[in-house]
């Protein structure tokens, strides 16, 4: 390795010469900061206090908290916009289990909340299959509307109408289970239960929301509190 | 290197004729055993972080074994073991070999103890030896990069401040080098501050030798936890490896350093800043925002701090670049470097909340993680060594070429980690907030994993690359000691010992001078020259308070008002103490690490309150010790698993088989717990231990025992009654170890939606949860 004081070295000719002291041979040059690096420092810790100001001020909708709320609402307005409240009577489940987009809403609640022991496609893990014919606890389409919201079994099957607070949930969540039956899914376990009637055929007018049901409302946190 | 005695006068101290003239060696013995280290535990962090990348896209593997050698080859396990390894082992080694080197040459003193430096040096290698028999076994504190059981915790903090801090500031002050250079303030504040937060994160009531609760519960030890964690980054991961690039650098470059002036400003801004940033690691939790916007707002200020270090080394090669093609060091030094900058730069933007919230439990964090370690910490230190080797064997490097090799498949494999894990984790991260045009979750939590197996791959293949350039190392540094000489040349040097009284020589030459300005104005000029920091420079004990107070001063802004005032964490009347049951189920959840794969932390966020429900509140961890919020969620969020899983049996069979209930589970089966028997014996001094902590526990702690057989065999009942067996491995299930973690699971995140029994008394009604600030 060279060992050239800077100021001989051709390629440092453009630097002033090193500060005076030296540690085990080291030098050091008294540059001064490079100007981006201080302005961007200095821009940096003047911004923060308006940034903390902005948001910790107590001027409304800016907390975590408050925005979360707000479009958690928003979110919850946009799914049953125009549909108004439903009952999972036959006649709305049989109606809805024909409407692609309200099942797919239906599967989206039954993935989230049933795959885990129903299995993806509704073939049965630990709980029953719920694609072929034989069912336990339910004679009419209705009966499944019933089951998932109070539960069977002694809690093998739980009550989900605390968990699913909306009712339209229910009827799509309802439907979609309903819209299994006749599928057969890979890996599916064998029948349980007994074999019961086909669902009924949809009827031809469509089902008009019950009027005198609270609208659904999204579930309120604060409700739970103390 | 010059191997004959060399003499300094002293430069620029005149006046101090009647000086003693020293004669001294510098101990490389020490640095050697070090070096050698280094390599050792670089080889074991990285196979185990090869060994874990592949028991997650394969976990069935382990399968194939007894189930006791299956629980130890679990990831959950082995993970803690990686990044211990890799920080402790591998890093630290790296960074005492930096320190004991340069030290010596920076003070021109050798160590002031030869003993204490080899008590540390075997200490230390011991502390690692009990990491790697305890962690896979399952004890462990649980908390990241602290899990060390306290028994180790105390050997640490006896090792690094007995041993190897008395030994540094000692040689600091028998230093015959009036100034300290800025390697050596970094090393200070190295000693410093982990001392002071391995101490703090590590303050637990002990329960036999194995286990211990944490003082702190939830929110607080959340804090704790992540002021440890990302100072642990800051003061073990980065300050110590400045000091190295300060040394390594400029001495393999033979460049002066770019800006005495910079390295002041970078140094004190750094130290001061650091420490504010950690809960930038909670954003969106239940810690109160105001901490979190802290956190975010002192990262943001910490992104030109940490620049400064990148600037000074980079632009200290200016000149010398033509150098950098010819010498593997420089290189492996400069791509160090560079991953440094980048890394932080990403670090501040990841603590802007609203990219957090989208980085946040994914695999964004581990390839940031990684190009900071393999990148900056992996890089540094082998260019170190590199340039040691030679020098510490009085020999030739034995292959300049292998170097080379090491270097590049070395690079590339960092890019081939990082790139395909950044890849992961943004994809993971918009498929969990995905929603359909309907406001439903277009994604489950089990949509998301199989889409990031292959790039789970190709981190195998990355790791697999990077430990070969290590091996490409080890190779080349065993040749080249097998080629070193009989006895070592051990020069001697002769330095006069330094004067007392001395008194700084301050230039006041301002240009400011008899000009007509402001007095003011003079004084900022005087004060810009930095000759008050040069003052500084020649009191170490001055220089190591001034640190200390940076240190203690930004930890207790961020600290005390968390635990003063009570608002922060509001009473949730419904939230009970767990059951003696719960508590040995929690305490398996613990030991086996389930925090590695696990968050039970929900964040406000709109897709997260679709996919598990109410978000977290502050209140609901008051009884955690520790806090489980974890940090990455290779597996769904447990927050709420007590409401969406109500099932024991399914649980049940979901530990012996994950498989069999979710098709695409990378779970690995947890067959042993369902073998073992619990010792329900050891349950009492552990609930005694909580009602130490807590003493409303409303348990008593002599029948606890018979309330845990007691909720055991409801626990087992319902199990059986729902298709459950009765029996498994020659025992009733009631005596499995799963059915206390079964309880645990059953119970976690239910408290909040659970109605009050008793009125509460006027007054003492808790703070309306919504009103946090």
């Amino acid at each position: 390795m060279t060992n050239l004081p800077p100021n001989q070295n051709p390629s440092a000719a453009t630097q002033p010469s090193p500060m005076a002291h030296s540690y085990d041979g080291i030098c050091e040059y008294d540059n001064p900061l490079p100007g981006w690096w201080k302005w961007l420092f200095i821009l940096t810790v003047v911004a923060s206090p308006f940034y903390l100001l902005y948001y910790h001020v107590g001027a409304p909708n800016r907390s975590v908290h408050e925005r979360f709320t707000a479009a958690l609402d928003a979110n919850q307005k946009k799914k049953y916009l125009d549909l108004g409240p439903l009952t999972p009577d036959a006649n709305t489940l049989v109606t809805y289990m024909g409407k692609k987009e309200w099942m797919d809403v239906g599967k989206s609640i039954y993935k989230l909340n049933c795959t885990s022991c129903h299995g993806p496609e509704g073939g049965g893990v630990i709980g029953p299959n719920l694609c072929d014919d034989n069912y336990k606890h339910i004679k009419k389409i209705e009966d499944i509307a019933k089951v998932i919201n109070e539960g069977v079994a002694g809690g093998a099957m739980p009550a989900w109408a605390t968990r699913i607070p909306d009712k339209n949930d229910i009827v799509m969540l309802t439907a979609y289970v309903a819209s299994l039956r006749g599928s057969s899914p890979a890996n599916a376990k064998g029948p349980d239960g007994s074999p019961i009637s086909a669902w009924p055929e949809a009827s031809a007018s469509t089902p008009a929301p019950a009027k005198d049901l609270e609208p659904a409302s999204p579930e309120k946190p604060e409700s739970t509190k103390p | 290197m010059s191997h004959t005695a060399i003499s300094d006068t002293g430069s620029s101290h005149l006046g101090d004729e009647d000086r003693q003239i020293d004669r001294y060696s510098y101990d490389d013995d020490i640095v050697r055993w070090f070096v050698f280290a280094t390599i050792f535990w670089g080889l074991v962090a990285t196979s185990v972080g090869v060994i874990v990348a592949v028991l997650l896209v394969s976990p069935e593997l382990a399968g194939n074994f007894r189930s006791d050698v299956a629980s130890v080859l679990s990831f959950a396990r082995l993970r803690p073991l990686h990044t211990n390894a890799a920080i402790f082992a591998f890093a630290g080694n790296g960074i005492f070999a930096a320190i004991y080197y340069s030290t010596q040459r920076l003070c021109k003193a050798r160590m002031w103890s030869d003993a204490l430096s080899r008590l540390h040096f075997w200490g230390w290698q011991g502390i690692i030896v009990a990491a790697a028999l305890t962690l896979p076994l399952g004890i462990t504190q649980s908390k990241e990069y602290a899990e060390l059981e306290w028994p180790i915790d105390i050997a640490i903090a006896i090792v690094w401040l007995l041993f190897f801090g008395t030994n540094f500031m000692m040689t600091l002050i028998h230093r015959r080098e009036r100034h300290m250079y800025v390697a050596l303030w970094f090393y200070i504040a190295t000693i410093v501050t982990v001392t002071i937060l391995h101490v703090f994160n590590n303050l637990v009531v002990p329960v036999g030798l194995g286990k211990s609760y944490p003082i702190y519960a939830g929110v607080q030890d959340a804090l704790m936890q992540w002021w440890y964690g990302h100072n642990a980054v800051a003061f073990f991961l980065t300050t110590p490896f400045l000091g190295l690039m300060y040394y390594f650098l400029p001495k393999a470059a033979d460049r002066p350093v770019f800006s005495y002036k910079l390295s002041i400003i970078h140094f004190w801004s750094l130290v001061f800043i650091y420490i504010w940033a950690g809960p930038h690691h909670l954003h969106y939790t239940a810690l109160p925002e105001w901490a979190s916007t802290f956190g975010m707002l002192f990262s943001l200020m910490l992104w030109m701090p940490s620049w400064g270090g990148m600037i000074n080394g980079l632009l200290t090669l200016r000149g010398a670049w033509h150098k950098v093609t010819a010498d593997p060091v420089l290189k492996f030094f400069v791509v160090g470097i560079t991953f440094y900058g980048m890394s932080t730069f990403e670090g501040p933007m990841l603590s802007i909340k609203s990219v957090n919230a989208l980085s946040h439990y994914t695999d964004w964090t581990i390839a940031h993680v990684h190009s900071g370690a393999l990148g900056w910490n992996g890089f540094m230190t082998f260019g170190m060594i590199y340039w040691l080797l030679p020098r510490l064997y009085q020999t030739k490097l034995y292959s300049t070429k292998l170097a080379e090799w090491h270097f590049w498949i070395g690079t590339i494999a960092i890019l081939l980690y990082i790139i395909p894990i950044y890849i992961a984790g943004i994809t993971q991260g918009l498929m969990w907030r995905e929603l359909t045009p309907k406001g439903d979750l277009a994604n489950t939590f089990m949509d998301t994993v199989p889409v990031l197996i292959p790039f789970w791959w190709a981190r195998v293949f990355a790791g697999v690359l990077y430990v070969l350039g290590i091996v490409l190392l080890a190779y080349n540094a065993i040749r080249t000691w097998m080629a070193r000489p009989k006895t070592y040349d051990v020069p001697v040097y002769s330095t006069p010992r330094l004067s007392r009284g001395y008194v700084e020589h301050v230039q006041d030459s301002s240009p400011l001078a008899g000009v007509p300005v402001l007095d003011l104005a003079t004084k900022i000029d005087r004060l810009n020259r930095m000759n008050w920091h040069r003052a500084w420079e020649h009191l170490p004990v001055k220089f190591t308070v001034m640190t200390t107070l940076a240190v203690v001063v930004a930890s207790a802004f961020e600290l005390v008002p968390m635990f003063l005032i009570r608002s922060n964490i509001p009473t949730i009347n419904t939230v009970k103490p767990y059951t003696p049951l719960e508590i040995a189920g929690r305490d398996i959840y613990v030991s086996e690490g389930c925090y590695n794969c696990h968050s039970q932390m929900i964040r406000p966020l709109v897709a997260e309150k679709l996919l598990y429900g109410e978000y977290s509140k502050p209140g609901e961890s008051v009884y955690d010790h520790p806090f489980q919020w974890g940090s990455r969620r290779i597996g769904p969020d447990l927050a709420r698993i007590g409401i969406t899983q109500q099932s024991g049996v399914w649980h049940w069979k979901h530990f012996e088989s994950p498989t069999a209930m979710t098709r695409e589970s990378v779970m690995p089966s947890y067959r042993h717990l369902l073998e073992e028997k619990l010792n329900f014996g050891q349950i009492e001094p552990r609930v005694a231990a909580n009602k130490y902590l807590h003493p409303e526990y409303p348990y008593e702690v002599s029948k606890s025992e018979e309330l845990a057989r007691e909720q055991a065999e409801k626990v087992a009942a319902e199990i059986i009654s729902l298709g459950g067996p009765v029996e498994y491995n020659g025992h009733l299930i009631k005596d499995s170890t799963v059915i206390a973690l079964i309880a645990y699971l059953k119970r976690v995140g239910t408290d909040l939606f659970k109605t009050e029994e008793p009125a509460v008394p006027a007054g003492q009604t808790a703070t309306p949860v919504a009103g946090i600030q």
